[in-house]
């Protein structure tokens, strides 16, 4: 049977986010451009045999993921990848001039750390931190358990962790907004509203 | 340098995921003791969070909103043309051989009796389009062609796409074949005849010959004037004498000189009282197939809207069945 939807809607439902996605994970927006494009056309071959209640959503993102993985798998691709964002990552930063000045260095360094993650650490980190994949999504994307796209998400932060050693950063919860809760839920979609728990938004004792 | 206890090392994924809003509920309840009583990771805990936050701030970052544009549109280009190149296809077995159908996105395009493999294929000799084997829809032109070879169902309405046809003249003779009820024989003459092309017989007859669709686009219901099968598929006259037996043409004869046996068939000879027949009604049976159109049974007679012979009577004397 057909998929469920027609064809332009998953385009115009999800063209946008895998993009977003895409662009994250790569160095430069032709790249991106190219393997959104890519993403889809080979969702279109394969969708009519998809299930009426398969997670769309999920799907395209693992169709997405190897794509990058394979775009990546040459060594000399990827170095310039890490150069072309270490540049592009200082030029914005929307939390205006004083944060810049703060603030703004740190939000440079981490753009380049997340870029210089290996790969599946890369992945994993912004399918969970930008995204809001759930784990078991993520580790079918990365032909791995959940446990382990977990695992390569708590590698990234630890990296992370380390690169903005003595950055000064903004307090917790009172610049940004978008707090997550600290349990974990089915945060599906980007736009939930932030949700208030004790972990999230005091300091403990 | 300190080493970290080992408690606090342990602690450490789950302290992570409690910081960044990621952990099990039982996890943050061990977090929760733990920095309680340890002040290096209740530190820990809460440079996480605020890495948590300089994290979210990349959420917000906006695509480029011109290479996203670009993206979009390219996709639409690159989309509608792989569309029209895409043709999936699935070989299946039948009671008549392997048979390959193709579809592409207007409606089928090939069905194959399939000697060899697929490289044998006229598919593979087609230029410029992207072959996929595929599943679902397929599948279901494959149960519906099954159901017809069993006889269980006469048509087969199922949109074409007549792209492979050679010519205007050969896409107005599939559609004019198309049009030949099931249990209907016709001979090429007759269709020629119809398409207003009474002289091109050779030609009708090569068309059919390389007709891309058969059993759906049925040229096995066209024979020769003299009422032989003449040819099928290459040499697979077997196959035409099978195809119309399921709609209740019988032929008679050898394999090398078969003919439809038109003593067991209704006539209709062009007339303007749309009157058809007994075989039995004059010379009627004699006559050769060429205004004459051979009725497998009195209800497709009513179906095309004819009426029994006033003479002969088919309504009042019907053949055996």
């Amino acid at each position: 049977m057909m998929g469920a939807q027609p064809f332009e809607t998953i385009v115009g439902a999800h063209h946008a986010e895998i993009f977003r996605y895409l662009r994250r994970v790569t160095s430069r927006p032709a790249e991106a451009e190219d393997l959104s494009q890519e993403t889809f056309l080979r969702a279109y071959r394969a969708y009519r045999t998809l299930g009426p209640d398969a997670n769309v959503r999920a799907w395209l993102f693992a169709i997405a993921t190897n794509l990058s993985r394979n775009h990546f798998r040459s060594e000399k691709r990827r170095r310039v990848a890490h150069q072309a964002i270490a540049v592009e990552s200082r030029e914005a930063d929307p939390e205006g001039p004083e944060h810049e000045a703060r603030f703004g260095e740190a939000r440079g360094l981490l753009e380049t750390t997340v870029a210089a993650l290996p790969l599946k650490q890369r992945l994993a980190f912004v399918m969970r931190k930008i995204h809001d994949l759930d784990y078991d999504a993520i580790g079918r994307s990365l032909d791995c358990s959940g446990e382990s796209a977990r695992a390569h998400v708590f590698q990234a932060l630890r990296k992370i962790r380390l690169s903005l050693n003595g950055h000064e950063l903004p307090p917790a919860g009172g610049v940004e907004r978008r707090a997550s809760p600290a349990v974990a839920t089915d945060r599906r979609g980007t736009d939930v509203p932030p949700s208030e728990s004790p972990l999230s938004m005091e300091r403990p004792r | 340098m300190k080493r970290k206890p080992s408690v606090c090392v342990e602690i450490e994924p789950d302290l992570v995921a409690a910081a960044t809003g990621d952990a099990e509920p039982g996890a943050v309840h061990r977090v929760e003791a733990h920095i309680d009583s340890c002040g290096a990771c209740r530190d820990e805990f809460h440079r996480y969070r605020e890495i948590e936050g300089v994290v979210g701030t990349l959420r917000r970052t906006p695509s480029e909103a011109e290479s996203l544009t670009r993206a979009r549109q390219g996709l639409e280009s690159r989309l509608a043309d792989l569309r029209s190149r895409l043709v999936s296809y699935r070989v299946f077995p039948s009671p008549l051989g392997r048979i390959l159908i193709a579809r592409s996105e207007h409606g089928v395009s090939l069905v194959e009796y399939l000697d060899g493999d697929l490289r044998t294929s006229r598919l593979s000799r087609i230029g410029g389009v992207e072959l996929q084997e595929d599943g679902a829809e397929i599948e279901t032109l494959h149960r519906e062609l099954m159901e017809y070879l069993r006889g269980d169902r006469t048509r087969l309405e199922w949109p074409l796409d007549l792209r492979l046809a050679r010519s205007d003249f050969h896409r107005s003779v599939l559609r004019a074949t198309a049009a030949i009820p099931y249990g209907a024989v016709t001979s090429y003459a007759g269709l020629a005849a119809e398409i207003g092309r009474p002289t091109a017989i050779r030609a009708v007859a090569q068309a059919l010959r390389w007709n891309p669709l058969p059993i759906v686009v049925p040229c096995h219901r066209i024979i020769g004037t003299s009422g032989a099968l003449t040819g099928y598929s290459g040499d697979k006259i077997g196959l035409k004498r099978e195809l119309l037996a399921v709609e209740g043409v019988q032929a008679i004869g050898t394999r090398s000189d078969s003919r439809v046996a038109r003593n067991t068939l209704y006539h209709y000879e062009r007339n303007d009282q749309h009157e058809y027949c007994l075989p039995t009604c004059g010379d009627i049976a004699r006559r050769p197939i060429g205004a004459v159109t051979l009725l497998a049974s009195r209800e497709l007679a009513g179906a095309m809207g004819l009426v029994p012979c006033t003479a002969c009577r088919p309504d009042l004397h019907p053949l055996a069945a």
